[in-house]
């Protein structure tokens, strides 16, 4: 035996959606001609409002400040020095694993970053990346920053294993930006 | 094993009695007919594979098969400190991304009795009905897809990527942005946010009117929607349906107003329902709520308050960047809640959420260590495919697509 439907009661705060007529019969011979000129009507509307598309490859959309896109690492601008030091806060933080730091030690005579020691390797597997920005957040140091770009495509999944090379590289045409606020 | 397969075996046991008494003795004779349909058709919305048993062109059979895009997502949340497994809980309903993130969240802050910031409340509020019209928009330009509307497909999906540019905007990602975190968002809505979130519900009203416009008493939509496919409320509430669908069948039931979270209970807005709970209402319902949830941001983006965006407590939430380089205390705090992530206490928690589709729940277990030792979502896509078969028994199988279009399912959910 099935139970009775306890219904919760939110009172005031439902409404009932309307109801349409019945199709077909008489009203629907009305509505053949009358719901399809107004449909029409709508559409045609439509062509004052101009285009909403883009042709992308030519044309692009600015991406907002906070875009996530291809990451970055980056240098000190006064002294050039890399400003990575290995510590793979940014490998613990990867829900993908997809970064891999090696770190080494700083020479008198080599001296790569501007910590005790640096990223000998900095792989980011760009096949396995979600872009969720943690390695950014993680970072504390500004090392690390998602980019703005966005077409990384590629025949091989062996060329989307980023190199440190390429991370420190900047990238060969910038994606426009919006201003912030814009 | 006979190549005769479990499903050709069901397919034995269906019995054509009522059928035949139905159709009377002008039936010479009825063959069924076995039609694979999916996983890869695009009416199916997803990879859905649905075997259907077909008597003529009337369904008497529908049994879906689901797994095609099992991606083991809850086992993977074992695996992963509390604050990574957001991004990859946000892939499950990948059209209700921030709905994930929300219960998922919301579970980890009640084990943890964390107090959420009435701002990031606000801010979570604006995000997830924005979340919510995306998700319709796409619903209902793919369903009109199917009924053979082919501009409301553009014109929807003109008013998404609205919402997306805006998601862009404050989350960095037009989708899995991984703006929920636990204790609040990761950061404040940049400036000229709410502005452009204005701009956005200033509009879509109006676009609401122009999708009714079109369709509404469309005669074409009429005879694929109206009375086609109902089912009672008493069956969907047997089935666990909820969400739109169930509303549609006359309960108002709305996490949002019935159990209200995140500070749901400031707004001031109505729950459409149905009377029927055919095709139609499903669809007039689902249009109802966009209107509904474009006033629930204009009074989030009005009551907006002031304060932090994230709970101050550094035992959960990471420390602001510019203490980083000064406080050694909040650098220490910074590499514990990145290396190993907060411990949460011992315990297990539901936590359910209205999500576009239903009720969207969260359990999770923990043991005390910083990872979760159980995560389980209830997706509603999952539960409400289960009505597809009682809705669609009888019935014409091009209502089938049209129930499927209305029933809006999301596999990656369903699959998890």
């Amino acid at each position: 035996m099935r139970l009775a439907v306890e219904r919760w009661d939110p009172g005031e705060d439902q409404i009932e959606v309307q109801r349409a007529p019945e199709p077909g019969v008489a009203g629907g011979a009305y509505r053949a001609f009358g719901e399809t000129l107004r449909g029409l009507k709508t559409t045609f509307a439509r062509v004052i409002e101009g285009v909403h598309t883009i042709q992308y490859p030519e044309q692009k959309v600015a991406v907002y400040p906070r875009f996530r896109g291809r990451h970055k690492l980056h240098r000190f601008e006064d002294s050039d020095l890399e400003k990575c030091v290995g510590c793979s806060l940014c490998a613990a933080a990867c829900p993908a694993d997809c970064i891999r730091v090696v770190a080494a030690e700083n020479t008198p005579e080599l001296r790569i970053s501007a910590g005790e020691r640096y990223a000998a390797v900095y792989e980011i597997n760009m096949s396995r990346c979600i872009f969720c920005g943690y390695c950014e957040v993680a970072c504390p140091f500004d090392a690390i920053t998602m980019g703005h770009d966005y077409e990384l495509s590629d025949y091989n999944r062996g060329d989307l294993i980023f190199t440190k090379e390429m991370l420190l590289a900047e990238p060969l045409d910038q994606t426009p930006l919006r201003a912030q606020g814009e | 094993m006979s190549t005769k397969s479990d499903y050709r075996r069901m397919e034995g046991s269906i019995t054509l009695a009522p059928l035949s008494e139905q159709i009377g003795s002008q039936r010479l004779s009825s063959e069924l007919l076995t039609l694979n349909f999916g996983p890869h058709h695009p009416a199916t919305h997803g990879v859905l594979r649905l075997l259907v048993t077909l008597d003529g062109e009337i369904v008497q059979d529908v049994k879906p098969i689901i797994g095609y895009v099992h991606t083991g997502i809850e086992k993977t949340a074992e695996d992963k400190a509390y604050w990574k497994v957001i991004p990859v809980v946000e892939r499950m309903d990948y059209l209700a991304y921030y709905f994930n993130a929300l219960a998922f969240c919301g579970a980890v802050e009640t084990l943890l009795e964390c107090e959420v910031p009435k701002r990031a409340q606000y801010l979570r509020v604006i995000h997830l009905e924005l979340n919510r019209i995306m998700s319709h928009l796409v619903w209902l330009g793919t369903s009109a897809l199917d009924l053979g509307a082919m501009s409301m497909f553009w014109y929807c999906f003109r008013e998404r990527e609205q919402i997306l540019d805006l998601f862009e905007m404050s989350s960095g990602q037009r989708m899995h942005t991984r703006y929920f975190q636990v204790g609040g968002v990761i950061e404040d809505i940049p400036i000229g946010f709410a502005e452009k979130v204005r701009e956005f519900t200033r509009i879509m009203p109006g676009r609401v009117d122009q999708y009714n416009d079109l369709l509404r008493r469309n005669e074409i939509l009429l005879q694929r929607l109206r009375g086609t496919c109902p089912l009672d409320e008493r069956t969907l509430l047997e089935l666990g349906v909820t969400g739109p669908l169930l509303r549609a069948a006359g309960n108002p039931w709305d996490l949002r107003k019935a159990a209200p979270y995140s500070s749901y209970e400031d707004f001031d807005f109505k729950i459409p329902v149905g009377t029927v709970g055919d095709n139609y209402d499903r669809f007039a319902v689902r249009i109802a709520e966009m209107k509904e949830s474009v006033k629930i941001i204009d009074q989030a983006l009005d009551g907006l308050p002031e304060g932090p965006y994230i709970t101050e407590d550094r035992k959960i939430a990471l420390p602001p960047r510019h203490e980083l380089a000064t406080s050694m205390e909040a650098l220490i705090h910074h590499f514990k809640l990145v290396t190993e992530g907060f411990r949460v206490p011992p315990g297990e928690v539901y936590y359910a959420i209205e999500s576009p589709r239903g009720e969207l729940g969260c359990f999770v277990r923990s043991d005390g260590s910083a990872k979760p030792a159980r995560v389980h979502m209830r997706d509603p896509s999952f539960v409400n495919l289960q009505a597809t078969a009682p809705m669609t028994r009888g019935a014409y199988i091009a209502d089938l697509i049209a129930t499927l279009a209305m029933l809006d399912p999301i596999l990656g959910g369903v699959d998890r």
